[in-house]
Formats: structure tokens, sequence, C-alpha cells
């Protein structure tokens, strides 16, 4: 009765240290497929206009006719879908994460505006949001080829630099807020697209999408470090 | 010429003094006209700002000058202020003015000048006032920028209920520029081609990020604004108020209004000013701030609290005495002691407020539904008996304090609960009885009221029974019932008895309560009463008892319809004759009966009264199940007695009988109705006695359909209008023609089956088919005329022409399928030399009896080759010896070979013969071969369908009827 018992839990013993044995052994494509996947939700979720343009509309008193047709993105302070889809991949990442440093230095001044305790706390979760998708920028960053040698700033055309120093009149300042949280939604649309892009075409041979350099990363970046970085990655939800 | 030389020297008077004061004023040096230094313009709060020198003054001359100052807009002669602005003027001194503008500064140009004076409000005369100094002008439109619009005020900041004035400055010379406030469009007035100028009067708060104010022009998409922030008025602290509670610190409060805070100004801030001892502290809370009292006993302190905000200053003071503001702590350690039946001490400490104070505590006790207070001085504990409380009680007591030289706060309160020890039942249980005889013994049931809590005094444990027989033959008995049972059945061993009933707690025993059961059954022959019930419940009197009563007793069941009925009574004093019975289980519709007893002075009820009635009557709800009988071509019986009338919701009074019909018109004894339900018409019956519950209803007509309905009617209406029963009225003459032909037709029927059998008896005795010779009645009468030559015939002297087989047997029937398979019997009758295979002269016997087939062909031919039978056999039959041996033995064999069955059916065999006559006339040869004798098909007859022969067909066929149960073949 034992021994039959023992020859019952034995091969299950064996399939449980296998499937056990998967992430240890570690298929970082996987890996880079979540992350991609993460970060489409991420920029999904992001380019809602609920999540910071709506209550930046609302508690500015911007939401008049004649008043809200002028809370337009202006050209040039965020980089087209063109001219993030014309980048590698790794200035991309680049171009992405500077961007966002960009935008949670202007909500940090727009934070200033804001005396509704509750307006401040839809802020601060969008810029938890952000802090998020820019660790798991990184973490994607890892896996792509030459990734260490790379630090200077992408070269993202006219949207380069965000606008300059905010007005110091309080009208112009509100407006210029509002159409840059108008762009910083539209921004992460494009950015949702070009990942989807990622996910849909990995063989493609296109310069921003390379899915060879994926894997290639993936078998260069050390487990170890791809281990570590995971739970880095901040979900807004 | 005297008053001329008077005034001559007046006016040379007056001359000098003026030449003397001019001298005077005129040895000090004149200021000369003020020299701007600099005029700048403050866009934020829309202010000029000056500053200028005044020249001409020597060291340490120290002057009080005036300064009037104009001010222009757009252009120099279009002054719109002025101003004297007094200072003392050192030397070298640069002096300073501001002013506020209405409109905002960079809407238009601004030009000021100024001159002085030295100020000489001491002494009487008019001001000597230097020149003035050149137009400065005051132009921010210059240093605007290259925009082509823009908005002004920026961000100006403003009370609730202010007029603002705002402007915008174009530079496109465009002329169809709109301005909005929020969304709406604002009408302004033009300054001057480029300037445009909007009067907004009693701004109101909208939100707290500002007011939106924007404009644009009628092309492009270029949009400038200005945010206004509109700020709540900052209003006095209300309800400011200072206590303490331990003459350490005091707590002051206030209640700070709406929030002026906005995005552009903080909210108000509150200070705290003391002026005895001139020590301020700036409040970290909005409502509340604390306060060191000074450790040198300072007893008045005159507080002021101050709110500010950006825009205003409000004030409000409070002056007190410390020790009047002494709002002391709760009381603690609330403790009982010595806690009896119905005493408790209750002890209390408080925080000290010093050994020169004493508090006045206030005590309250709750409990028995009420509430008790007492005041209390304390030092530093207190103590407080309380007394006449009630055993096993809870109570619930608490205590506050305050200061009891200057009263200025009670404390909170600090509770305590606290239960009182358990004493005897102070009440007897109130109890009632229900008395049966169960097979000649008496059994009283008990009912008992649980005492209350006021009265048990404790928890009852259980209720003491005892019985004492009042004839003092039997022991008196004891029983315990536990509780919480609230009654018992009893069996007594006789009637009378006198029953006590107590109730014990853990403590003692209650008063005992006592019933006596009399032997008498009481007066049960009370007659019943209506009573009617009210919202109030059942009013109930009865007359007062001649004899002495030690009060009355109501009781009732407050659950008539259900089996435990829940008996309630009430008692009720030796006085009182009228009692209204009200319980909240009293249901409208339910019919509740009360029984009113008389209690004698021996403790023996009698019944005085019985009332019945409801609280509150209710329409019946179901009609009477009417059964109809006795129904005729002109009435019909209706009856329910199944009816119970005690059991409705009203009191019945009686029925109504709806019978609707055809015809409209209604008999005598009956009215027209009209139903409300549909409107028909009917004729109504009406019955007054309840307890009648039949009904005859008469004058119909015949082969009529009528429709009724039995519904009892009450104080509150009827029964419901649905369910008609329908009945149609039978034939007139039916009914007598069916008594009539119905005995014919039995009388025609016994008469025809009398001849019949008569008849049959007849022809049995008179002339039988086979005539019996031994039984033959002729023949008995002439044997007993002695006639002895006259004898019966032997059959062997008789040459037969024709065989009749007769098969006799009793007892037994065959079935018709068994006949079916029998073999027909041939006899050869007539000696023949060789046989015949084919058709042609012979004489047979075929038995078709059971063959329909074979009984369907006319010709003896068609019949199948009778078997062989042996040539000897056949040649024996040529003599009529030979015959009649050969027949014996045949019939014989024909006995033992047919099956008992096949004899239970009687044929008839005709046989066609061209000879006619009597059975004498025998022929003696037989029939040619050629003459082929013809048998005609045999048929069965039933034997009650077979009819004696006809004398004309007689030659013809011979029919033999039989008994029944004997079989011929």
């Amino acid at each position: 009765m034992r021994a039959q018992l023992m020859w019952r839990t034995l091969p299950s013993l064996v399939l449980g240290l296998l499937f056990l044995s998967t992430p240890v052994m570690g298929s970082c494509l996987d890996k880079d497929q979540e992350l991609l996947r993460q970060l489409q939700k991420q920029a999904d979720i992001m380019q809602r206009t609920s999540m910071l343009l709506n209550p930046y509309i609302q508690s500015q008193g911007l939401d008049k006719d004649g008043l809200k047709e002028h809370c337009r993105e202006r050209p040039g302070t965020f980089p087209s879908k063109e001219a993030l889809q014309r980048l590698s991949r790794q200035e991309f990442l680049r171009a992405l994460d500077t961007m966002l440093d960009h935008v949670l230095h202007r909500l940090k001044a727009l934070q200033r505006d804001i005396p509704k305790a509750q307006d401040l706390e839809t802020l601060n979760r969008a810029k938890q949001n952000i802090r998020g998708f820019k660790n798991n920028i990184h973490c994607l960053a890892q896996l792509l080829p030459g990734s260490s040698e790379t630090t200077e700033p992408a070269p993202i055309g006219p949207g380069t630099s965000p606008s300059p120093t905010p007005t110091p009149d309080t009208f112009q300042r509100r407006l210029e807020g509002c159409r840059f949280l108008h762009g910083y939604h539209r921004f992460m649309h494009s950015v949702g697209q070009v990942f989807r892009e990622w996910a849909e075409s990995p063989s493609r041979s296109r310069r921003h999408s390379p899915r060879r350099g994926l894997r290639k990363g993936t078998r260069r970046v050390p487990l170890s470090r791809n281990k570590r970085l995971l739970p880095r990655v901040q979900l807004p939800w | 010429m005297a008053l001329s030389s008077v005034s001559q020297t007046a006016f040379l008077l007056a001359l000098l003094s003026l030449r003397t004061y001019q001298s005077e004023v005129l040895s000090e040096p004149l200021p000369s006209a003020p020299e701007f230094l600099k005029v700048s313009v403050n866009s934020t709060c829309q202010c000029l700002h000056l500053q200028w020198t005044v020249h001409n003054l020597s060291h340490h001359q120290e002057f009080r000058m005036v300064f009037q100052i104009e001010i222009s807009r757009i252009k120099t002669s279009n002054v719109i202020w002025v101003e004297n602005y007094t200072t003392t003027v050192k030397w070298n001194q640069v002096l300073h003015w501001s002013w506020e503008s209405k409109l905002p500064l960079e809407c238009a140009k601004h030009f000021i000048r100024m001159r002085s004076a030295v100020d000489t409000a001491k002494t009487p005369g008019p001001r000597v006032w230097s020149s003035w100094s050149s137009w400065e002008e005051a132009d921010v439109q210059n240093s605007l920028g290259q925009d082509p619009l823009f908005v002004f005020p920026k961000d100006k900041l403003v009370e609730e209920g202010s007029n603002v004035t705002i402007c915008y400055v174009s530079k496109s010379h465009q002329n169809n520029i709109s301005c909005y406030l929020e969304g709406v469009r604002m009408q302004g007035e033009q300054l001057d081609p480029n300037v445009s100028v909007f009067n907004l009067n009693h701004v109101a708060f909208i939100r707290e990020t500002g007011t939106n104010i924007y404009c644009k022009p009628g092309q492009g998409d270029r949009i400038k604004g200005t945010v206004l922030f509109v700020s709540k008025v900052l209003k006095e602290p209300k309800d400011f108020s200072c206590e303490t509670q331990d003459l350490t610190t005091l707590n002051c409060t206030w209640d700070p209004g709406s929030d002026t805070g906005l995005l552009k100004q903080l909210s108000q801030s509150y200070a705290l000013f003391e002026s005895f001892s001139g020590k301020k502290t700036l409040c970290k809370h909005k409502s509340w701030c604390l306060w060191q009292v000074a450790p040198e006993s300072q007893d008045m302190y005159n507080f002021t609290l101050t709110a500010e905000n950006y825009l205003r200053k409000r004030s409000v003071h409070l002056l007190f005495n410390l020790t009047h503001r002494v709002h002391p702590m709760a009381p603690f350690n609330v403790l009982f002691k010595n806690v009896s039946a119905t005493n408790a001490t209750m002890t209390w400490k408080v925080h000290s407020i010093g050994k020169y104070h004493t508090l006045l505590c206030q005590v309250e006790l709750y409990g028995e539904g009420k509430v008790t207070q007492h005041n209390v001085s304390v030092k530093v504990d207190g103590a407080h008996l309380f007394s006449g409380l009630e055993p096993d009680m809870e109570y619930m007591a608490q205590v506050r304090c305050a200061n009891g030289d200057h009263f200025w706060k009670w404390s909170e309160w600090t509770q305590q609960n606290f239960t009182t020890a358990e004493a005897a039942p102070s009440e007897a249980p109130d109890v009632w009885r229900n008395v049966k005889t169960v097979q000649g013994r008496c059994v009283v049931t008990l009912f008992w009221k649980p005492l209350s809590k006021l009265q048990a005094h404790g928890k009852i444990l259980f209720y003491n029974i005892v019985v004492d027989y009042l004839d003092r033959t039997s022991v008196s008995e004891l029983l315990s019932i536990p509780a919480p049972a609230n009654g018992t059945e009893l069996p007594l061993s006789q009637c009378s008895s006198q029953i006590r009933i107590m109730a014990n707690n853990s403590v003692g025993t209650s008063p005992a309560s006592v019933i006596v059961v009399s032997r008498e059954p009481g007066n049960e022959e009370v007659e019943e009463e209506r009573v009617k019930g009210t919202e109030d419940g059942f009013p109930l009197s009865w007359k007062p008892q001649p004899r002495h009563v030690t009060g009355y007793l109501v009781e009732w069941c407050e659950h008539p319809q259900d089996p435990p009925c829940d008996l309630q009574w009430k008692n009720l004093g030796p006085n009182v004759t009228s009692t209204v019975v009200s319980s909240d289980a009293f249901r409208p519709g339910v019919r509740y009966n009360f029984r009113i007893y008389g209690i004698s002075t021996e403790r023996v009820p009698y019944l005085l009264a019985r009332k019945t009635g409801y609280s509150q009557e209710l329409a019946p709800s179901d009609n009477p199940q009417v059964v109809m009988t006795n129904l005729t071509s002109h009435s019909f019986t209706l009856s329910w007695k199944n009816y119970s009338t005690e059991s409705q919701p009203s009191f019945i009074q009686g029925y109504h009988i709806y019978l609707k019909s055809k015809a409209g018109w209604c008999h005598s004894g009956s009215e027209k109705a009209v139903l409300s339900d549909d409107a028909a018409v009917c004729c109504k019956y009406k019955i007054d006695n309840p307890e009648q519950k039949t009904f005859v209803v008469e004058n119909l007509q015949p082969e009529s359909f009528y429709e009724f309905l039995v519904t009892p009617y009450t104080s509150v209406g009827e029964g419901p209008h649905d369910a008609f029963a329908k009945v149609t009225t039978p034939d007139e003459y039916s009914p007598t023609l069916i008594r009539i032909i119905l005995p014919m037709v039995f009388c025609i029927l016994l008469i025809m089956i009398t001849c019949y059998l008569k008849s049959q008896w007849m022809k049995e005795k008179c002339y039988p088919d086979i005539p019996d010779p031994y039984k033959s009645s002729v023949l008995s009468l002439i044997k007993s005329k002695e006639n002895p030559h006259l004898t019966i015939m032997n059959i062997k002297d008789c040459v037969p022409d024709s065989i009749e087989v007769l098969n006799k047997q009793e007892g037994t029937r065959k079935s018709l399928t068994e006949t079916e398979s029998t073999k027909p019997t041939y006899l050869y009758l007539l000696p023949t030399e060789k046989r015949y295979s084919s058709p042609g002269p012979c004489i047979c016997f075929e038995n078709f009896t059971y063959n329909q087939a074979a009984s369907d062909s006319a010709s003896c031919g068609h019949v199948p080759a009778p078997p062989k039978a042996p040539p000897s056999q056949l040649g024996l039959l040529t003599s009529p010896e030979n015959l009649l041996k050969a027949l014996e033995k045949n019939y014989m064999n024909s006995l033992g070979e047919i099956p008992a069955g096949e004899t239970s059916l009687n044929y008839v065999s005709q046989l066609a013969s061209p000879m006619s006559g009597d059975k004498s006339n025998l022929p003696i040869n037989p029939p040619e071969p050629a003459l082929c004798s013809e048998y005609k098909m045999q048929m069965a007859i039933p034997l009650g369908l077979a009819s004696p022969p006809s004398s004309g067909s007689s030659s013809l066929s011979s029919v033999t009827l039989l008994d029944e149960g004997e079989h011929y073949h």
C-alpha cells in the first residue's frame, strides 16, 4: 500500500518539479511579451482623458464653450506618432523615457494650480502611473541589444523639448496646462499604438520593430537581472 | 467829520496789521515746486507709486506741507483724481504716495502732476501754492510686448460682491473682439479705438481656482484672458469662548465660518492676543486654540481673536475671570457599594480644580421608567445613597459636576449600571380557572399570569399549588409547577375544593391567590347578549349584584377560532359594573364571547352574563352551500342546513334569495332588485330568521331557465353576488305521462309473459310435438275407461318413412365451437345395391345445424359424400327389423360419438315430400331415385324464439319445441 502510494506520487512530483523548473530555466521571451502587453495596457490607460485632462478642465473652469476648444495640443510639444514610428526601439524607449520625465516635471508645476485634495489625488495617481510605466520601459530597454552603451537622448524631431517655462499669467498657464495634458494623452495613445505594432509584427525587419533584437537581448540579459527588474513594475490597477 | 476821521484811522490800522503779517510769512523761504523722482506702476495692485522731493529746504528745517496731486487719464485735461496729501517734510527727504486705480493702469495712459504749500491749518488764510510740477506720464501699454491682445487686470484678487473693471488692449486694430465671463459674453464700452472696458458689479464666488475671463477676436484662434480670484468675505469668528478644565490650560473655541481660501490666497489665519499679559499666539487650528494659563495666578483675561486673510482682518474680544470659566472633567471611578434589595450607595471621584474650589455634582438615577435627580457637593470624592429602590431592578446612575462657586458648565456624564438584590414576590399571581367534568370527576385547568418585574422581585422559579378539599374528607394536595409555566390541569378528587397558588423565587414565596371550585355547576342558562365593539374595545356592563361580591371577572378567548383559544381574564373591583375589554389581538370579523362572573365572598365564581360581539363586523365573504331539491315544473326547494351562523364575520340577520329569470317579473313575496355587480334585474326573497335555512321557490314557469343565489345579509352588507346556480324547470306533463306509461308497459309485459307461459303449458299438455304416451292425459283418460284393447303402439309395428333421431341428454350443453367440428350424421334409410358417388336418387339426412356454408347450398348433391358404410350393414337395412336394429345401433353409436355438448341445440329436419297426409299413411315404397328428395337446410332456432308450428305448414315441416335443457337430434 505504501509502495503504491509512492509510485503514484513520484510522477506527479517529477511533473511538479518540471513545472517549477520552467521559470527557473527562464524563457525571457515570455517575459518580454508580458512586459510588452503590460506596457500596452498601461499606455491604453494613460491615454484616457479621464485620468488627467478631464479633471483638470473641470477644476480650472475650462469646460465652457469658446474656451474648451482652445484646449488642444500645441504642435511640437510632443512627438507625433510618425516620428515615434521612425525611431528604433532603443531610440523610442529612450525618447519615451525622456518625454515622461518632462511630463512628470510639468505635472509637478501643475500641482500648484490645483487646490482641491481630490484633484491632487488624481494628479498623484497619474504620476505614479508614469513612474511605473518608466520602470517597465527600463525593464524592456534592458532586453534590447546595446542597451548599456546608448545613453544620448533620442532624436525625436520637432517635439524634442516640451514647452518652455510656463507664463506667469494664471490664465495662460492654465490654458497651457490644459493643452499640455491634451498632448500627453495623445502622445500616450501613439505610444500604445507603437507598442501594439511591436507585438503584432514581431518578425518585421523595420528599423524600429526588430523582434530579433528582443530575442538577442533576452539571451544577453542575465536571468537574475531579469528577475530582479520585473518586480519593479508598478501596475496602476 | 469825526466819523470820517475814525474810519480813516481804522483803515490805516488794518493796512498796518496786514503788512506786519506779510512780513512775518515772507520771512520764511517759500518751497519750490516738488520734483518727481519716479512714477511707477504696480500692476498687481493697480497702483501708481510716486516718489518726489522738495527742494529749497534748508538744513534742520522741517515743514508740514500739503501736496496737491492731480491725476488725469488718457489726456492731461481729463483730470480724474485730485487729492491733498499732507505730511511733514524734512530736508532732502524723498516722499512717497500711492494711488490705486479702479481701471487697470495698462488700459490707459495716466498723467500726474502736483504742487505744494506750507500747511497753514493753524493760521487762517489762503495757502500759498507753489507752481505745478510738469505732467508725468504713466504709460504701461508701451511695455506690454508684441502680443496683439491683452486682458487686464491679471490675477486680481477681490472679495465677493466687489465691483471690478476689466479691459482689453488690442494692438491689431480689430474691432470685433468678444469678451466672456465664464462663457457668457460681456458688454463693455470703448475707451479708445484699441481699448474696451467692462464693468463687473457684485462679482460672485464661483470656484476656488478663480473666474475665467477671456477675450478673442472674431477671426483666428488667439485667445487671451485673465483669472479673477473672487474670495468669500471673511466674517467675524462666532461663538468665541474660552474655558479651562484644570486651571492650567485655557481652551478657546470659535466658529470660523466659511473658508476664504483660494488658489491665490491661503485660508484665513487666526491669532489670539491677551492684552493684560501682552502675549500673542498664532493658532494652528481653524476653530480652536490652546492658551497656557500664567503661573502667577492671573485671574482676568482679555482675549482678542483675530481672523485675517489677504484682503481683510476681523477681530472679536472676550474678557473673563478664569475661575468663572471652569468646565470640570467628567467624574471617574464610579462604584456602587452596599447594594441591597432597596438601597445602594454610589461613590465617585473628581479631578481637583484647586483646594479652594468646591464642585457641585448632579446624580441621576434611571429605573422603573422614571428619573430621579440629586445634587451633591464634592471636594474630592463624592457619595450618594439611593433608597426606596425596587428589588431585582436594574438601574442606571450617572453623575456630572460643575464648579460649585461659579457655575459655568457641567462636565460630561459618567454612567454606571447596577442591579438591586432579589426579594420575595410582593403580589399573588393573578389566577383563573376552567372547570370541566371528565368521567364524573372534576378537572380544573388553572391559568395564571406571570408576575410583573415589579411584583416578582426576582426570577420566579416555580409555582406552588395547594388543593384543600372543603369537605375535609380528603387530604390536601401540594403541587409544584416549575416556571415559566402559566397554567396546569388538575384532576380533583372532589369538586368542592379551595385552591391556593403561590409564586416562588430564590428568596421567598408570594401571597397566595385563592380559587374555590364549587360542586354546583353554576348558572349556565344566562342568555347571551350582543355587544358592539368599538375602536377602544368591547364595552361591557352588567347589573350590580344584590348579594355581596368581592369582585367581578370577565373572561374571553383572544383566538376563538383556534383550538387553544388563549383564555384571557380581567379582574374588576366589587363596585365596578362596566368595563372596556381591549386587546391588540382583537381582529375585525371575529366573534368574541365574553363571560362575566361575580366572585362571591367565599371566592366562588358564578356566571352573571354572557356577551358576544365583533370588534368590527365585516360583510360575509362566502355564501351558503345550497342544495336544491324537489324540482318541479313550478317550484324547487333550496336548503343550506350546513351553514353555520356562528362562525361568520358578522351577525347574520337573515338571507336574501335572488332569482333571475327571463320573465322579468316577480311574484308576491319577492321584490325586484338590481344587482350592483352586473346590473342584472332579479327577484329578491327575504328571510328574516337566520336559523331558517330552507326555502321553496314557487310560481315558476315550466321548461324555464332560472338562476338563483342564496346570500346572507348582515348589518354591514350581504355576501358576494357571484356563483348563481342554474336550474331549468321540467315539462309540466312529463311526470304524469311517466306515471301512466310505465305501469302500463309493465302490465303488458307481464300479460305477455303470462300468456306465453300459459300457451306453452297448454301445448305441452294438449298437443305436444311428440306426445309421450305415458304422460298423455288422453291415454290416461282412455285407461280410465278401461279399454284393454287399446294399448300403446309398438314401434316395431311401424314402418318408418322418416326417422327423427332424438338424442336426449340432460345436464350438458355443447359450446358453439365444439358443435361446428361435429361431423354430420347420415342415415341411409332405403336399401340400395350400390353406392352413389355422385348426386343421384338418394335420401339422406344431413346435419347442417352448425355448418352455415353448407346450408347455403340448396342441393343435396353438393353435399360431400357420406362415409362409406359396410355393405352388410346396408343390406340389413332393407328389412324393417334390420332397419330398426340398425337404427338402434346407429342411435347408440350416435350417442356414443356425439359429444355431449352437441345435444344442447335443437334443430328441425325438414323433408320435402311430394306426399302429404298424416303420418299413418307412410309410403311403403321408397322414393324413386330420380325423384331425389330435397332437404331444406337446418337452422338453429333459439329456444325462446321457437314458435309453435302453424297448421298450414305442418305438412312441410315439423318443428319440435323442447324443454330447456333437453336436446334432440
